[in-house]
């Protein structure tokens, strides 16, 4: 399959004329090397981040969820905000992995390591906040539908929060051993390289024994397209599942049928505005301008503009809906609460709106896209975008519901629930930075599967072929 | 032979050695002997093994053991007859406090009363009780009780400061005996000992508000200086002049169940009073009025003059325009209901409530909604008293001065002054529970018994007694001020063997004294309406006087009270300070309420404009405003936008501005400050009575803010996209008299979609319905007698064991109540109609909590009741999220001491984010308290109404042992015990027999369901809020006419 020819008006995938062995060192360099300066610095930022978002999280469970800014008609704010908000993020990498392997989108390799990495720590922080959400957190574990002493007590099937509970721990499984079958090959090479013992050997329990042979391959690649064939369902069924927390309620502004797919187009776009600002970096710091090109990053781009237009035209759709239905409480919620820049949350619906569907547009020039520090900036604009999306969602929707009488007072967050989210923060950085260090952020393998058919060299040997005439080529190739 | 493989040259050798070791059972030595060598002379030798065991098992235990909180759990060596663990004994007695007093019962568990209860014999109240009465069990477990006799604020015995007393009294010269109202004839007598034994001694009595102005006008009027007894239930007119009778004024339980009479609709023949209702600031009784018409408080005279001559077929002048016409329109309804009208007033001038009288003279209520028979022993202050009084200590004349529940140094108009004079009296001796203001001035202070721990009597109407016995033993080193009083007049009996000789006699002995005691009342024979014959002689003079006051033109002030705090009995209590304001829904401070037109001017917030309004709701730091009166009184507190509040006009709650010593945890505020501010100081000698307002007071808008936890802060149902009626329904008489099914057209217009009425249940879902035989528990609300007095609030508390959560979780909407009062305008922003709404868990048989919970933790009975099991729960608030009634509460922190992380209170207190009240609650003797039939709720759990299924089950089981099907008599829930007009009904909903039943049934044009349309079906049912007003209502009528129209017009359109 990637004997494909690839066409002349197709940019490669890889540039800078590279050999099979220039790409292990280029990619392994980090690895084998000593870390930066710039390292160290923002690995201490992200711990230093992390231990703060411990002791919140500590405050909040030893004194409870009072520490919060939460009332008595805001059940859910910044916590159930921010798991949305980090589900949404680790949507690109499966989708980058599974879907775009599907669809045998080559340009994919250049990124999908490092996609499906920020796939995992973003779900791995995601699932920080419905577990510390909890009251009683110690008690988390009777969600767990589990043979128990206490009767025939069971879970409640008919939660959405149970259904979470499943779609978020199948997803993280499936994702994490999608990612880890990726990085055997790879791992094995870092240890068929390493100078120390203790390298050696951690590698090479990390390599499961890889051995290169035909036979681990052709597993390998089986198992890639049985874990891609698993993951893509998995990729709209998340985030589907994570709407009808809000889609099953009875609350204005959650009963809403558009949900599922206006949440999965959601989750891809602030996805790949992730991998956008984490790739840009990388790419920048270890040098891997060769394998991340701009191709990756227009691709990346269009996939934004798409993505974020599908999520205004839902936008749009809902306020339409909150006047069609007639229903004054969904008119209030979309009119007043929301799209009413007076009302008291009416900067975050702006905000959403600005950030989302207004700012992407500008995708649609080829220049734009192309532009590095326009993408970088915009991938941030994104994910606050959709961080307000999810706020509009949730707190414009619960603060003034059915009761006027239980219209809430204006809720801000407290420092601990600000120290969480900057916690999950923390937990993503350490996690990243410790993966860009000791873990190949491209896969190395998968780099030169498509290094013969897109690289440069490959380009230069077929600009002959493309030259010739068609007889010409037929009598070459026709043996 | 084979060759022998050898493995030592011992065995190639066949050494001894060799030979030996084959013969041994072990080829080598064991390695035992080194270690054998030492093991006995060692420090730890073996046979030591099992000492160092014991020792160090039973170290752990011991230490471990000093960790674990000691927890005794008693059982009696010899049980006392009426004591059965877990079975609750009631006993009859009378709340008692500032002359106000309930008959009541209380409810004891395991040796402490735990509930009152209104006591359903006595005729006055009839079970009735309101937020203080029910909050009053609180105060007798309060921490900060005065625990010792105290002599100069150190500890004494009570035979030291007896002694001291009596040395002090004998050369004191005259004495005087300061209380409040006495409603107890025999302490009365006690008094009248005392001061038979002390020649020029006197008695005086301060009441804190004073009723000074009516007592003096009746005896101008008809000769006695007392209060007669109003019948609201037989007044069709009812106009009150400021007078809040259903919060505050005189005897509100009474009045509320008597108004409520009136307010009553019989479908069939709908029929009500009507209310007019004259006010400065908005009260608990405007709220509750037909129509509401705002005047200046320097008017009130004019009013009542001009509705005088009104009334009597003269011209008003003098008054603007809409005042003008507002009081004709009251004097044509009064005199076309003449002899059924009745006209009351809360002023304290003299003159006012001579007009006053004149009124109700000339509209033939003397006889027949005033009655002389019966006349009120609960206000006997005469503010002239305690002038002379504060007037002879400043002379020195004053040698001793004992005191029982006045506090003139707190709520005397001039406290300053009597602070000083009390300084030259030689003796002053104060009996109290609690060290308020006047008792820390005190050189001797005997605590006195909690009225729980109390004998005594109360005449609360002529011919009206309640019993007051001890339901606890004194908890503390307390006498009762009548033992003291016995004492110090050189009595040898004590008061109870007094109160038994007194009423002995009168009761018919032992035998008769039992039973009353057990029924706690005793009633006259047959009560009928009688007149008092009026002298109009007075008249002249007060018309005349009113005539010369001056207006004003300023801003003026208005003290009022607050129905949980009172004169400032409700501020020591938490749950009283904690139930929101009825009329403001704040909580925990007092402030300075403003109409909206003012705070345009004034804060330059305009609420008709969205974004403004928006942000002066959401935002809980309210405008501090300093205001400062002619005499140098001088406060600064934050201000509340009330609509139904003169434009003119400002009010201030007084109670507030305490003492610490009253509980510091209830008093101190976020910073540690006191919460609020004292009034009283505004308040001035008028005429020879105490006047509660102030011509002409200045605000400066300081530019602070200030926090106030507001329960409540959106108001009206209303918005841009559409009036909510499915939340509220309300119309007017008139619209319900022409046509009678105006609610249940509505509610079949919003449920057309889905089937109408009458099958919306199965039309509604897409889902099967199921049958629900047996019980199914029900509730119904009638928004008609409902007047938001907050009664059930607070006795749901008390029952159901819900926690304070102090006034900062308040201000972060925490609070926990389970059952709230909300309250809604309509109508012109300035001077709106009002409706309240009772809102608990509606138990929706549909409910949409209940399949969101991931674990189960909230489910359905198969009684109809929608269930929290707490142990389940792991706080996802999801449910919270998902009701729409709003009624679930999160156990945001450890407000219980109930949760499994210890010390996880005190830091919060310590770093601000938790008031100190909070820890008072969970002093183990504050949480005697506790109802042990409930279970405490800890941290991070929901909560909610559960329609105190304790009750419920206790029902069950009294029907059962009875083996009979279960009785509406078997059960009342606690917000339906508690209320005095009996607006909330409750029972089984499936018997034909059950009260619920019939009262559906009886009012099935009014009924609806709150948020119907959801199709939660819910169990709790509302009548409709019906208003007599000819008018057509504000929105409903407005709104309805135009659909009748737009339909119309359609006709037309499809005719064509």
């Amino acid at each position: 399959m990637h004997l494909k020819y690839e066409s002349q008006l197709r940019e490669p995938l890889v540039t800078g004329d590279k050999n099979y062995h220039q790409v292990t060192e280029d990619i392994l360099a980090p690895i084998e090397g000593k870390p930066t300066k710039l390292w160290y610095v923002g690995f201490y930022i992200a711990v230093a981040l992390l231990l703060f978002g411990v002791y919140s999280v500590y405050r909040e469970v030893t004194y409870g969820i009072g520490q919060w800014n939460l009332n008595k008609t805001i059940g859910w704010g910044w916590d159930i905000t921010n798991f949305v908000w980090w589900v949404g993020i680790g949507h690109a990498g499966t989708l980058i992995s599974a879907i775009l392997l599907l669809f045998r989108q080559g340009w994919r390799t250049g990124v999908n390591r490092a996609a499906e990495a920020m796939t995992i720590f973003a779900v791995m922080c995601a699932g920080q906040f419905p577990i510390f959400h909890m009251g009683r957190v110690w008690m988390a574990f009777f969600v767990l539908p589990y043979p128990n002493s206490r009767g025939p007590l069971w879970v409640n099937f008919n939660s959405p929060l149970l259904w979470d509970v499943f779609a978020i721990s199948t997803y993280f499984t499936v994702s994490l051993l999608f990612w880890y079958s990726g990085l055997i090959p790879d791992f094995a090479t870092v240890r068929d390289r390493a100078k120390t013992k203790l390298r050696k050997h951690l590698y090479g329990l990390a390599a499961f024994g890889w051995t290169g042979s035909t036979k681990h391959w052709q597993r390998i690649e089986s198992l890639h397209l049985v874990l891609a064939g698993l993951s893509t369902p998995l990729v709209l069924s998340v985030h589907t599942i994570v709407s009808f927390d809000f889609a099953t309620s009875v609350i204005p502004g959650w009963h809403t049928t558009i949900f599922p797919p206006y949440f999965v187009a959601g989750a891809v776009f602030s996805g790949f505005a992730m991998v956008q600002s984490l790739m840009i970096i990388v790419r920048k710091v270890f040098g891997l301008q060769d394998y991340i090109t701009l191709g990756h990053i227009e691709a990346m781009n269009k996939v934004i503009v798409t993505t974020g237009s599908i999520v205004g035209v839902a936008y749009l759709t809902e306020l339409f809906m909150g006047w069609y239905s007639q229903s004054k409480y969904e008119g209030y919620t979309f009119w007043y609460s929301r799209a009413n820049l007076f009302s008291p949350y009416g900067w975050s619906y702006w905000g959403m709106m600005a950030c989302n569907v207004l700012s992407p547009q500008i995708f649609w020039f080829k220049k734009m896209r192309r532009n590095l520090f326009v993408t970088f900036f915009m991938s941030i604009i994104v994910n606050v975008g959709m961080w307000f999306e999810r706020f509009v969602i949730i707190v414009t929707s619960l603060y003034r519901d059915y009761l006027p009488s239980s219209w809430s007072v204006y809720y801000s967050p407290s420092i601990w629930e600000i120290g969480f989210y900057l916690g999950t923060f923390g937990l993503f950085f350490t996690c990243f930075f410790l993966f860009a260090k000791y873990f190949p952020v491209i896969a190395v393998a998968e780099i030169k599967y498509v290094l013969k058919t897109t690289g440069n060299n490959y380009k230069d040997d077929m600009a002959e072929v493309e030259a010739q005439k068609l007889d010409e080529f037929v009598h070459d190739y026709a043996h | 032979m084979s060759k022998k493989h050898w493995q030592s040259f011992g065995e190639l050798n066949n050494s001894d050695a060799y030979k030996q070791s084959v013969k041994d059972e072990f080829r080598e030595d064991l390695p035992m002997e080194a270690a054998d060598n030492g093991f006995l002379e060692g420090k730890t030798p073996r046979r030591d093994f099992l000492k160092y065991l014991g020792f160090s098992t039973a170290a752990a235990a011991v230490a471990a053991s000093c960790e674990m909180p000691v927890k005794k759990a008693i059982p009696f060596a010899n049980k006392p007859e009426d004591i059965v663990p877990g079975i609750a004994n009631y006993y009859a007695t009378t709340y008692v406090q500032d002359g106000d007093a309930v008959s009541v019962i209380a409810k004891v568990r395991d040796g402490r009363p735990i509930k009152i209860e209104g006591n359903d014999l006595s005729p006055i109240t009839n079970g009735g009780t309101s937020a203080r009465v029910q909050a009053s069990v609180l105060d007798l477990y309060d921490t900060s009780r005065l625990r010792f006799p105290l002599i100069d604020n150190k500890e004494v015995k009570l035979e030291d400061i007896d002694k001291a007393v009596a040395a002090g009294l004998a050369t004191a010269g005259n004495i005087v005996v300061l209380t409040s109202t006495v409603v107890s004839p025999s302490s009365k007598e006690v008094i009248a000992q005392f001061l038979a034994k002390y020649s020029g001694s006197k008695h005086v009595t301060f009441d804190a508000v004073s009723y000074s102005g009516i007592l003096q006008a009746n005896e101008a009027s008809y000769g006695k200086r007392t209060i007669p007894s109003y019948r609201f239930d037989k007044a069709k007119t009812i106009v009150s002049i400021g007078a809040d009778f259903l919060g505050t004024w005189l005897s509100p339980v009474e009045f509320a169940k008597q108004y409520a009479v009136g307010k009553r609709i019989d479908e069939k023949k709908p029929e009500m009073s009507k209310h007019f209702h004259f006010e400065t600031v908005a009260s608990l009784t405007g709220s509750n009025a037909d129509e509401r018409i705002l005047h200046r408080p320097s008017e009130t005279g004019s009013v009542v003059a001009a509705l005088l001559a009104a009334v009597n077929g003269q011209a008003v002048s003098g008054l603007d325009d809409k005042l003008k016409k507002g009081i004709e329109k009251v004097a044509k309804a009064l005199v076309a209901t003449k002899g059924e009208s009745l006209v009351v007033a809360g002023s304290n001038d003299v003159n006012v409530q001579i007009l006053v009288n004149a009124i109700n003279e000339a509209l033939q209520a003397n006889g027949t909604t005033i009655d002389w028979s019966a006349t009120y022993n609960t206000r006997q202050g005469i503010d002239a008293d305690m002038v002379k009084l504060v007037a002879d200590m400043k002379a020195g004349t004053v040698g001793g001065l004992i005191i029982y529940g006045a506090n003139p140094a707190y709520a005397w108009f001039n406290s300053k002054e009597f602070v000083e004079a009390l300084k030259k009296v030689k003796v002053t001796v104060s009996f109290n529970t609690k060290a308020d203001e006047t008792t820390q001035l005190c050189k001797y202070v005997i605590p006195d018994h909690n009225y729980l721990e109390s004998w005594g009597d109360a005449e609360i109407k002529t011919g009206y007694y309640s019993f007051v016995q001890p339901t606890i033993y004194p908890l503390f080193k307390t006498r009762q001020w009548q033992d003291s009083l016995l004492k110090w007049s050189g009595a040898t009996t004590d008061y109870l063997a007094f109160l038994k000789t007194y009423w002995s006699g009168k009761v018919g002995g032992e035998t008769g004294w039992d039973k009353v005691l057990q029924d706690g009342v005793i009633n006259p024979a047959a009560a009928v309406i009688t007149t008092a014959s009026f002298n109009a002689a007075a008249v002249a003079g007060a018309s005349a006087a009113i005539s010369s006051y001056k207006k004003s033109d300023k801003i003026e002030l208005v003290l009022y009270q607050k129905v949980a705090i009172g004169e400032g009995q409700g501020t020591a209590n938490p749950w009283l300070q904690e139930l929101p304001d009825p009329v403001s829904k704040a909580t925990w401070d007092n402030y300075l309420v403003i109409s909206p037109a003012l705070a345009k001017t004034l804060l330059k917030i305009d609420l008709s404009v969205g974004g403004e309004a928006d942000a002066y709701e959401v935002q809980p730091p309210k405008h501090v405003v300093e205001i400062t009166a002619a005499n140098g009184a001088k406060v600064s507190l934050p201000t509340l936008i009330i609509p139904g509040t003169h434009p003119s006009t400002v009010g201030i709650a007084v109670g507030y501005g305490r003492t610490e010593k009253l509980g510091k945890g209830v008093l101190a505020d976020e910073g540690g400050k006191g919460m609020g501010a004292n009034a009283f100081p505004f308040a001035s000698l008028v005429n020879g009575t105490v006047a509660y307002s102030v011509a002409d007071v200045t605000l400066k808008d300081t530019g602070d803010l200030y926090k106030v936890a507001i329960t409540q802060t959106h108001n009206i149902y209303d918005t841009p996209q559409g009036n909510r009626t499915e939340v509220m329904k309300e119309l007017t008489l008139a619209e319900f008299k022409h046509n009678p099914n105006e609610i249940l057209e509505e509610r079949d217009k919003e449920l057309k979609p889905y089937g109408g009425i009458a099958n919306f249940e199965k039309e509604g879902t897409i889902y099967p319905t199921f049958d629900r035989p047996g019980i199914k528990w029900g509730m119904s609300v009638d928004l008609n007698t409902c007047n938001g007095c907050g009664a059930c609030v607070v006795a749901c508390n008390a029952e159901n064991n819900i926690p304070v959560v102090g006034k900062i979780q308040v201000a972060k909407a925490h609070e926990m109540h389970w059952l709230r009062i909300d309250r809604y305008y309509t109508g012109d922003p300035e001077n709106p109609n009002v409706v309240f709404q009772p809102l608990m868990c509606q138990h929706c048989d549909n409910a949409p909590c209940e399949n969101v919970c991931p674990v189960a933790a909230t489910n359905h009975s198969s009684e109809g009741l929608n269930q929290m099991t707490y142990n389940r729960c792991i706080g996802t608030r999801y449910c919270a999220n998902n009701c729409p009634y709003k009624v679930r509460r999160f156990n945001w922190l450890d407000y219980t001491g109930a949760d499994s992380f210890g010390d996880n209170q005190q830091p919060l207190v310590d770093e601000g984010g938790l008031n100190e009240v909070v820890l008072d609650m969970n002093d183990d003797l504050t949480r005697m308290v506790l109802n042990p039939d409930v279970t405490v709720r800890a941290r991070g759990v929901i909560e909610k109404c559960s329609f105190c299924a304790q009750r419920l089950q206790a029902s069950k089981l009294t029907a059962k042992k009875d083996s009979r099907p279960l009785e509406d008599r078997d059960l009342k829930v606690a917000c339906q015990q508690a209320c005095p007009t009996n607006a909330i009904v409750f029972g089984n909903a499936n018997s034909e027999k059950s009260e619920i039943t019939t009262v559906r049934k009886a009012n099935e044009k009014r009924l609806f369901l709150s948020l119907e349309q959801l199709h939660v079906l819910p169990n709790v049912t509302y009548m409709a809020k019906v208003r007599n007003i000819e008018e057509e209502g504000e929105h409903h009528g407005a709104e309805h006419k135009g659909e009748e129209k737009k339909e119309d017009a359609k006709v037309e359109h499809a005719g064509h």
